[in-house]
This record gives structure tokens, sequence and C-alpha cells, in this order.
């Protein structure tokens, strides 16, 4: 007989997704991905001026704030046919970096590491043999055996004084946790470590954007930082020079730190690089433009079916029609009137609201496919894309990460180990790696063009008469985000967000094809019932972020983590 | 800057306490944050030691915003018992020692976990003040339901009123301008 358990909701940061698994003899046979919100950005944007759009998409979601005043800018200008100057690529290129580095740290450390790291374990440590592991893994000078005490004592008396709340996600001693306990001490010691490094990479995001989260420098046609290298207030070469430093002790820590640990710990749960595949087919975006048009990027976009790398077809530009083609979503189990399958231009969001039926309706965030296919967002389909096309930052840090963990595992792992819960993990730490380069890249783009005294920021430009189509592409933390307008005389008059939330937390399509979420968890193990540890190591490998993908009815009651076994 | 004993100290480094609105503008009632700081910067002036700010609903993102600051105040919607605009006011020990799962806010798991966070790294506020008000509805649309837009004065004074009792006060400004919620423009 099977136990069906419900996970309700999942996710530790904002939003509310609600999993139901059924397990049969100790693994999962079933599963149903459920967000139980209901939001409706389009009815907030129509009828409200393009040029102001940015400022409430950055609302969505509070943590997904950069990523969604981008793609909404990029949209409007696509739309409307703008070319925005070299200057406001990098600059936006920059912030789009160093956002994403700030969250892949907090997402590893912060929001994941206690799926896998057993905080209580650590106290058992010995602090001389836990630097000496760190130290065989990495240069970095923070692995001495002072620093590893400094920490055992920090923890000790934290647990002394009955603090453990902050670890009350972590199910320690479940029979699932793995790890000895100096390496659950060096890893704590780097969440304290990371919790540095993710303000740093905020910073500089805080420098460009004026303000985090919630950052005030766009503008539809480039964006509003003042370039003048003599004035305090603008733009200028202190201000340049203070996010080098920043971005390079960033780098430093991703590098020598976050992409070891994640390497370590996959070696040492190596049954996790064969869980958790589920949809094996892949979308990325471009992104990184290094022209004012958006045709060449340093990041790379495309599509991969069935994990097979030559499949591979390239998304190469702002415009491309590869992309703004074959993007629709599906309301065949989603609560929404009828029974589409529509484009994002043509969408219109009609709310019906019936009760949880995993063979009928049971979510608020639609699926959406591409060419009908269901497909997984995220670095790992980035790293992928590039692994297929040989980019060669992408490729060093794949390998990298491959190579460490076969060390440490003693079997060889090749890139296939990737389809895996573990594997998103690893390959979001080499997009970390990859992106910690091309921050600084892009800020010495940036300042070399602006030594040559070029200093515009913005390209003017008039609405034009009668309907624009718009769409707009940023590989955000999560993935793959795209932002669909449509504008008459100024004004829009329909407006989609589809989020990488939505690609992989999304339900059964009308053939019945499970969304990534779904699919991963089917055959993963489960060891105790009450406590399914194994669901949410799986699911919190995407790096869920509901808020943006659904819709609230009500949150009535705010159980906010709650897990419920029915038999 | 200001650098207190050497350190790089958080987000602002010349300031030690902070006022904080957590709140989607997008969300009707769960405006309430972000009004509450439009309020507060239009009718009051603050020292440099306060750092004033909308943060809209970061989740755990709201860890950088706490580390290094001896003391905050956060003004959010709270799921408590009472009517709409009910102000009900929490101290740091109410909030990390509620159970398990709190009635509070659905971006309570990243305040309670900030909280923690930042003092597990041993740098964060001691003193901390949550004004909460109890929201009527919550979907999405722009605008505050009536109740729970009479409570914005008694919430901009509960802070006030915090400001002082840190020893930072807060001076009315004079001539007062309309504080700028710009979501809720058409």
């Amino acid at each position: 007989m099977s136990t069906r358990i419900t996970v309700d909701p999942i996710t530790r940061i904002e939003g509310h997704l609600r999993i139901d698994v059924e397990v049969n003899g100790g693994k999962v046979t079933n599963s149903w991905s459920s967000g139980q919100m209901f939001r409706g950005i389009e009815t907030i944007l129509q009828g409200r001026d393009p040029r102001d759009a940015w400022i409430f998409t950055q609302r969505l979601c509070g943590v997904c704030t950069t990523v969604h005043a981008i793609a909404s800018v990029r949209a409007v200008e696509n739309a409307l046919g703008i070319e925005i100057p070299i200057n406001a690529q990098y600059i936006r290129n920059v912030i789009v970096s160093a956002h994403a580095l700030h969250d892949h740290m907090v997402h590893f450390y912060h929001l994941s590491a206690l799926d896998w790291v057993d905080v209580t374990s650590a106290l058992k440590a010995d602090p001389a043999k836990a630097s000496a592991l760190g130290e065989s893994l990495s240069p970095w000078p923070h692995n001495s055996k002072r620093e590893m005490e400094a920490v055992k004592e920090k923890l000790a008396s934290f647990v002394a004084g009955g603090q453990l709340g902050i670890f009350t996600n972590g199910y320690w001693g479940h029979p699932a946790m793995k790890l000895p306990p100096e390496v659950n001490l060096l890893a704590v010691a780097h969440y304290l470590q990371a919790l540095e490094y993710q303000f740093k990479a905020n910073k500089v995001v805080a420098i460009l954007g004026s303000k985090t989260p919630n950052i005030q420098n766009l503008a539809v046609g480039g964006v509003a930082n003042a370039i003048n290298l003599n004035n305090q207030a603008t733009l200028n070469m202190e201000k340049l020079f203070m996010m080098k430093d920043l971005l390079e002790e960033v780098a430093a820590f991703v590098q020598q730190v976050y992409l070891p640990d994640v390497a370590a710990i996959g070696a040492m749960y190596p049954e996790w690089l064969g869980y958790g595949g589920g949809v094996t087919n892949y979308l990325s975006v471009p992104d990184l433009p290094l022209d004012t048009k958006g045709t060449q990027f340093d990041l790379p976009g495309g599509t991969i079916v069935d994990g097979n790398l030559a499949t591979l077809k390239q998304i190469t530009s702002f415009q491309d029609a590869y992309f703004k083609d074959n993007v629709t979503e599906s309301i065949a189990h989603a609560w929404y009137d009828g029974e589409w399958d529509k484009h994002p231009w043509e969408e219109e969001t009609v709310p019906h609201y019936t009760e949880f039926d995993g063979e009928k309706k049971y979510s608020w965030v639609k699926a959406p496919r591409f060419e009908g296919r269901p497909m997984q967002v995220g670095p790992l389909a980035q790293v992928l894309v590039g692994y297929a096309t040989g980019h060669p930052i992408i490729k060093k840090y794949a390998d990298q990460v491959l190579s460490t963990a076969s060390a440490i595992a003693k079997v060889k792992l090749g890139p296939n180990v990737l389809h895996s819960t573990l594997g998103r993990h690893a390959a979001r730490a080499v997009r970390a790696a990859t992106l910690s380069e091309l921050a600084l890249k892009h800020l010495q783009l940036l300042t070399e063009n602006i030594g040559k005294g070029d200093v515009a920021i913005f390209t003017p430009w008039t609405y034009p008469a009668g309907e624009q189509r718009g769409f707009g592409f940023h590989e955000a933390p999560r993935g793959a985000l795209s932002h669909w307008v449509v504008i008459r005389d100024g004004k829009i008059v329909n407006y989609q967000a589809v989020v990488p939330s939505t690609w992989n937390a999304g339900p059964r399509d009308e053939k019945g094809q499970k969304g990534p979420y779904e699919a991963s968890l089917v055959g993963n193990p489960i060891a105790d019932t009450a406590k399914p540890l194994e669901v949410l190591r799986t699911v919190h490998s995407f790096d869920p972020c509901l808020a943006c993908a659904i819709h609230t009815l009500d949150v009535e009651g705010n159980e906010l983590s709650k897990i419920r076994t029915l038999t | 800057m200001s650098d207190e004993g050497g350190a790089e100290r958080g987000i602002e480094p010349q300031r030690r306490l902070t006022v904080i609105g957590l709140g989607n503008v997008l969300m009707g009632d769960d405006a309430l944050g972000p009004t509450v700081i439009g309020a507060l910067d239009a009718q009051y002036e603050f020292p440099p030691e306060v750092a004033v700010l909308d943060l809209g609903t970061p989740g755990l993102d709201l860890t950088p915003y706490l580390l290094g600051f001896d003391a905050a105040v956060i003004v959010d919607t709270v799921s408590a018992p009472g009517a709409p605009g009910t102000i009900v006011l929490y101290r740091r020990d109410e909030i990390l020692k509620t159970p398990p799962q709190p009635r509070l806010s659905p971006h309570d798991p990243g305040l309670k976990e900030a909280l923690l966070t930042v003092a597990f790294a041993g740098d964060g506020p001691r003193e901390v003040l949550l004004v909460g008000v109890v929201p009527g509805k919550v979907t999405t649309g722009i605008g505050l339901t009536a109740a729970v837009r009479a409570a914005v004065p008694d919430a901009v004074e509960e802070v006030v009123r915090e400001l002082d009792r840190l020893g930072a006060p807060a001076y009315s400004r004079s001539p007062q301008s309309p504080p700028d919620l710009w979501w809720e423009r058409p």
C-alpha cells in the first residue's frame, strides 16, 4: 500500500508551494507540484505606460527584484526597436552578475546546505582535521585550525543558548545525513563566511542600482547612471575601483570555497548524483550582451533535448525567432478558465479555482512548454548548453568541479552525473564561478569604454503609433526568465511573465507530461515518511522561489512549514 | 565613512539604527510596510545614524540589511487575532520564541531566520521591535483597505516613539510634503 506525503510549503523564502508525493516501498512513485497562490501581474500593468512596467515588475517577487526589472526593460525595448548604448549594457551586465553571485551563494549556504549538512554533528569535529581537509581542497586563507576552533566554539554557545531555531529545517540526526563531523564543521565555517561575501556582491548592486533590493537606475533606453569620472555624485573612478575590489573578493570566495565545497559534498553523497534527474530537456537564454543590439553574448543560450548534448540548438540574439515562436503555456491542469495552450502574447488570465485534484486541476502555476516539451531551466541548463557549445569558462569550471569530486569519491565522474539533484548544485557553483570572472570582465569593459571618452547611457526614443509586440529575456539565477508585452498607442494591453519557477514547478500539461519538479522526484528514496528530507533535497536543488511563479488565493492560516503524512 | 572598531560594518557603516518596511506593494494591504516608510520619509527628518528603508519582501535576503545594526524597527503586516488595522507589537524575544510556525506574515521565515542568522554571525541588532498591523485583504491589487490605511498614522507613531526610546529622535519636517507612494499613482 502506498503512503502519500504532502509537503506544504517547501520553499523557505517567499511563496507557497505544495508538493505531494506517493511513496511505495521506500521510493517516490508519483508526484504533484502545486502553486497555492494566485497572482496576476497583468491586471496591474494593463493600461499603464510601458516605461513604468519595470518598476512594478521588480515588485513581483522580493527576492528576484532586479531580474524582473531587467527582463521588463528588455521586453519594452524589443517591442519598440530601441538599441541601448554599450555603457548601459555593461552597467546592466555588472548588476545582473553581482546579483546572481549574491543569490547563488545565499541559495547554497543559507537555504540548501542544511539539507546536506548536519550542524549538530559539527560539534563533534576535530578542528585540526577540518582545517587540514579545507586546506587540501583549496588555497583559501580562512580554513585555519584557529578559525575552525572559533566556529566550533560559536556553534557550541549558540546551541547552549537554545537558539538552534535557525536550523529547524535542518533535520539533524536524520539517517540520510552522512557527512563526517569535520566536513560539517567546515561547512558551518563557510556558512558564516558566505554571509560576508554575499553582502559584498550585494554592495556592487547597490553602488550601481543606487538602492537594493529594488534598483532605481534603469530606464527603457538605457540606464540613469550619469558618468563623470571627476564627480563624487556620479559613476566615477572611485566607485569603479571599489566595485573591482569587491568583485575580486567575491571571486576568490566563489572559486576557492563555494566550488570545492559543492564538489566535496557531491562526492560524499554519490547516490544523489543519480537521483533527481527528471526532465532532461533544458532551456537557457543567452545573457551578458557584448554589443548594443544584443547579438553577441558572454553567457550561452539554447535548448537540449533528452539530455543529449548533440541536440543543441542555440538561441543567439534578443530578436531570436526560435525562442520567440516556441514558448507556450498550458492551463490543462492549472486553475484558470478553459483548456488552452497559448503563446504568451495571446494569453488571458481568468482564474477559476476548483479543489485540488491531481487528475484534473491542481495548481495556480501554468505549465510552460517549448515546442510542446517541458523544459528544465536554471544553472544546470546553462552549464550544459555551455558544455555543448564549448564555452571555455564554463567548461573549465565544470571540469574542475567534476575532477575534484572524482578525486574525493575515487571514481571517475563525467558530465552525465550533472543530470541529478546534486548536479544542479554543482552547476550553480560552476555558473557562479563563471560569473565571478565575467562580472570583472564587464566592469573592465565598462571602465575601458568610459576611458575612451564615451559617457553615453541613454538612447532617446518616442512611441510609435499602433500596436507593437515585444519580448525580453534574462538568464536569472533560477533560469530562463521572459517577459512578453503588447503595447498599443503607448499603453500596455497585455503583459505576461514566464518565470523560471513556472518552467520548473509547473504542473502536467494537456498531454499529461509532468513538470520538472514532479518528474525529478520520481524514484527518490524516502527513508522516513514523517521526515521527507529527500523530497526537500531534490526540490531545493532547483532553488524554488514561488512568489513569482504563482499566484495568492489566500495564505489562510499561514501554515508555513506543514509536512503532512497521509496514509 | 566612519568605521567603528575598524571592521567594515553593515550596508551603511555610519548608521546604527534601521527602520525597515516589509511588504509587497502589489498585494493590497501587504503594502502597509512600504506605505509607513513613505509616510515617515514625508513627515520626519532622521538623524544620520538612522537608515529608513522600504525593502519589499526580501525573505532571507533581509540578512544583509540587519548586519552591523544595533537596533531595528520593522514594520509589516502580521497575522494575529484582532480586526484589520489592529496594531500588534513584538520584541525580539517574542519574534524568536514563537513556536516554529508563528502566526505572522508569509515573509516571516525571512525575518525570523534573518535575525537568527545575524545573531549566529554575532553581528545583528540586539534591540528589535516589530510593528505589526493586521491586514484586511492581501490579494493582487493596489491600495490599502480603509481600516489598514487608518492604522498608518499610529504605526508611524510607534516607530517614532521607538526611535525616541533608542536615543535617536526623528524631527517633524516643516513644511511637510505628501508621501511618494508611486505604486498608488494610476
